[in-house]
C-alpha cells in the first residue's frame, strides 16, 4: 500500500511538471513569436530609412553634378566664347577694311555661330540649373518651363494655382515638385502625342497637390509597371517622392488622356535664404 | 433512467463535465458556420464523434456497466483525426509523409494492443484499458504538437497568434495530452472492473484538463472569422 502511495506522488509530480511544461511551450512561443515580429519590423523600418537616405544622397549628388556642369560651361565655356566673340568683333573690323567680300562673309558666319553657340550654352546652363525656382519659387519656375515648350512646340499647356502667391517650401521640396511636374510634361509631349496639358499645383495647410493632365492617348501605369516598360522617369517620380514621403496616382480620366496626381506634405522653407544644394549634406538617421 | 444519470453527474462531476462541454465548441462552429474550413471541419466530426463516444460511456458509466472498449476503439480513431488537423497546418512536405505515415502504424498497434490485453475480446464485462497505445498516442500527439510549434516560430507567417483559431486549438492538445501523457499507463491499471487500483485524484487529472482543451479549442473556434482564416 504504501508502495502504491509512492507512486501516486510520483505520478502527480510528474503530470504537474509535464503540465508546466506545457503552459512554459505556450507561453514561450507567443513571446517569441511577438518578439521576431517586433524585431522583424525594426528591421525593416531600419532597411527603409537607409535606403531612403542612399537615395536621396543620389538625387543630391545628381543634382550638385548638374551644378558644378553648369557652372563649368558658363565659367569657362562661357567667359571664353564671350572673349572669342570680342575677338572676332575685332577681327571683323580688320576684314572690313581690307574689303574682300568673301572673307567679309565668312566673317559673319563665324560671327553668328559664336553668338549661337553662346545662346545655346546660356540655354543649357539654364537647362541643367533650374535658377528661376531657387531665386522666385514653384509657380515663376513652372511658368517660365512652359512658355519656353509652348514656344518650341504648337502646344497649349495650361497652368493654374489655387494661390495667388505660393508660399515659399524647402528647397528639396520645390525641386522635387520641379523635377516631377518637368517629367510628367516631358512624357505628356513625348509619349501621349496631346494638343493640350493642363497643370494644376494646389496647397492647403497639409498638403501641396500637383496635378498633369494631358488629352493625349493615356496608359496604363500597372501594365507599363509590369511590363518592364516603364523607363527611369515614372521610377524615378516614385523615388524622389518616397524621400519627401510624398505619393503618387495616375488615373484615366473618362473623356481620354491621363492624369498624374502627386501629392506632398508641406514643408515651408525654414529661413529666408534659399539654403544651398549640397551632396554630402549630413542627416541623422535613426538606427 | 434520468436519476441514474443525476446521481452519476453528482458522484463524479469532474468525469460529467468534459462530456457536456463537448457541446461548446460544437455548437460554435455550428453557429458560426465553421465547417467551411476544413480543418475546423475535422475538428468538429472529431468532436461529434467524441460527444457520441463519451455520452455511451456515460451511459454505461452511470448504470455501472463496462464501457472500456468504446474507450480503447476512440483511441486510434482519436489519434487520427486530431492529427490529420495537423497535416493542413504543417507546410512542409516531408512532415505531411510522416504524419500520414504514422497513421497505418498506430492504428495497427492500437489494434494489436487492445487485442494483447484483452485476451477474450468477446467478453465485455472483462474489458481492460489498453496499456501501451494511450501512452504512444501522447508521445506522438506532443510530437506533432511541439513540431507545429517550432514551425510557427521559424516561419513568422502568422502575425497574431491570439487571433488564430489554431493556435488554441493546439493549446489545448498540448495542456491535454501533457496532462495524460503520465496516467495513460496506469490507466491500465487502475480502471480495472476487477482489482482495479485506486489513484485517487490523479484520475481526474486527464478530465480536468479535457474540459480545459475543450474550452480553449472553443476560445479558438470563438476568433474564427469567414474568409479571414487563410492559411
Ligand atoms: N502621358 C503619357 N501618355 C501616354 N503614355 C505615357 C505617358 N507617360 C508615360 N507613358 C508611358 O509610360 C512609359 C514609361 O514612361 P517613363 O517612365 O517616363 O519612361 P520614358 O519617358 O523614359 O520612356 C512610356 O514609355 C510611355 O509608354
Ligand atoms: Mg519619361
Amino acid at each position: 500500500m504504501q508502495n502504491n502511495d509512492e507512486l501516486k506522488l510520483a505520478l502527480l509530480i510528474a503530470s504537474l511538471a509535464m503540465l508546466m511544461m506545457a503552459f512554459f511551450v505556450i507561453a514561450f512561443v507567443m513571446y517569441y513569436q511577438k518578439k521576431r515580429f517586433e524585431e522583424e519590423k525594426r528591421i525593416n523600418d531600419i532597411e527603409k530609412n537607409y535606403n531612403r537616405l542612399l537615395l536621396d544622397t543620389a538625387l543630391n549628388s545628381e543634382e550638385t553634378e548638374r551644378r558644378r556642369i553648369a557652372q563649368d560651361l558658363h565659367d569657362d565655356i562661357g567667359t571664353m566664347l564671350s572673349l572669342t566673340k570680342l575677338s572676332l568683333n575685332q577681327l571683323s573690323k580688320l576684314v572690313a577694311n581690307s574689303g574682300d567680300e568673301k572673307e567679309e562673309s565668312i566673317m559673319k558666319k563665324s560671327q553668328s555661330l559664336v553668338e549661337e553657340t553662346i545662346l545655346h550654352v546660356r540655354r543649357i546652363t539654364r537647362d541643367l540649373v533650374p535658377t528661376t525656382l531657387e531665386r522666385f519659387g514653384l509657380m515663376e519656375a513652372i511658368e517660365e518651363f512652359i512658355h519656353k515648350l509652348e514656344e518650341d512646340n504648337n502646344l497649349v499647356i495650361a497652368f493654374q494655382s489655387n494661390t495667388e502667391e505660393f508660399p515659399r517650401q524647402g528647397q528639396k521640396l520645390e525641386l522635387t515638385l520641379y523635377r516631377i511636374m518637368q517629367e510628367l510634361v516631358n512624357n505628356a509631349i513625348k509619349h501621349a502625342s496631346c494638343t493640350k496639358i493642363d497643370i494644376v499645383l494646389e496647397i492647403d495647410e497639409e498638403m501641396i497637390g500637383l496635378r498633369v493632365t494631358d488629352n493625349g492617348v493615356g496608359f496604363d501605369p500597372e501594365k507599363i509597371k509590369e511590363s518592364n516598360l516603364a523607363g527611369l522617369g515614372l521610377l524615378g517620380i516614385e523615388s524622389r517622392l518616397a524621400i519627401v514621403n510624398g505619393t503618387v496616382q495616375y488615373e484615366q480620366p473618362a473623356k481620354g488622356g491621363s492624369s498624374a496626381i502627386a501629392r506632398i506634405p508641406v514643408n515651408p522653407a525654414s529661413g529666408n535664404k534659399p539654403e544651398p544644394l549640397h551632396p554630402f549634406r549630413r542627416e541623422r538617421v535613426n538606427i | 433512467m434520468l436519476e441514474s444519470y443525476f446521481s452519476y453527474i453528482i458522484r463524479q462531476p469532474v468525469i460529467s463535465a468534459p462530456v457536456f462541454l463537448n457541446l461548446l465548441p460544437i455548437l460554435l462552429i455550428w453557429r458560426k458556420r465553421a465547417y467551411n474550413e476544413k480543418l475546423l471541419l475535422i475538428l468538429f466530426v472529431y468532436l461529434i464523434l467524441k460527444l457520441c463516444v463519451d455520452l455511451v460511456m456515460f451511459d454505461l458509466a452511470s448504470h455501472r456497466q463496462n464501457n472500456v472498449i468504446y474507450y480503447n476503439v476512440s483511441i486510434p480513431v482519436r489519434y487520427v483525426l486530431t492529427s490529420w488537423m495537423y497535416y493542413y497546418e504543417f507546410d512542409n512536405k516531408s512532415h505531411r509523409r510522416w504524419l500520414l505515415f504514422s497513421w497505418p502504424l498506430f492504428v495497427g498497434f492500437s489494434m494489436w494492443d487492445i487485442i494483447h490485453t484483452n485476451s477474450s475480446i468477446g467478453d465485455v464485462h472483462d474489458q481492460n484499458v489498453v496499456l501501451y497505445s494511450a501512452t504512444i498516442e501522447s508521445l506522438l500527439m506532443l510530437f506533432w504538437i511541439m513540431l507545429y510549434f517550432y514551425d510557427t516560430i521559424r516561419a513568422l507567417k502568422i502575425p497574431n497568434l491570439l487571433t488564430y483559431p489554431f493556435f488554441w486549438i493546439c493549446s489545448g492538445l498540448l495542456l491535454f495530452y501533457s496532462s495524460f501523457l503520465f496516467i495513460a499507463p496506469v490507466m491500465h491499471y487502475a480502471a480495472r472492473w476487477d482489482q482495479w487500483m485506486d489513484i485517487g485524484t490523479l484520475d481526474y487529472i486527464p478530465y480536468v484538463f479535457e474540459s480545459v482543451s475543450l474550452i480553449l479549442f472553443s476560445i479558438g473556434i470563438a476568433q474564427y472569422r469567414d474568409n479571414s482564416y487563410a492559411k
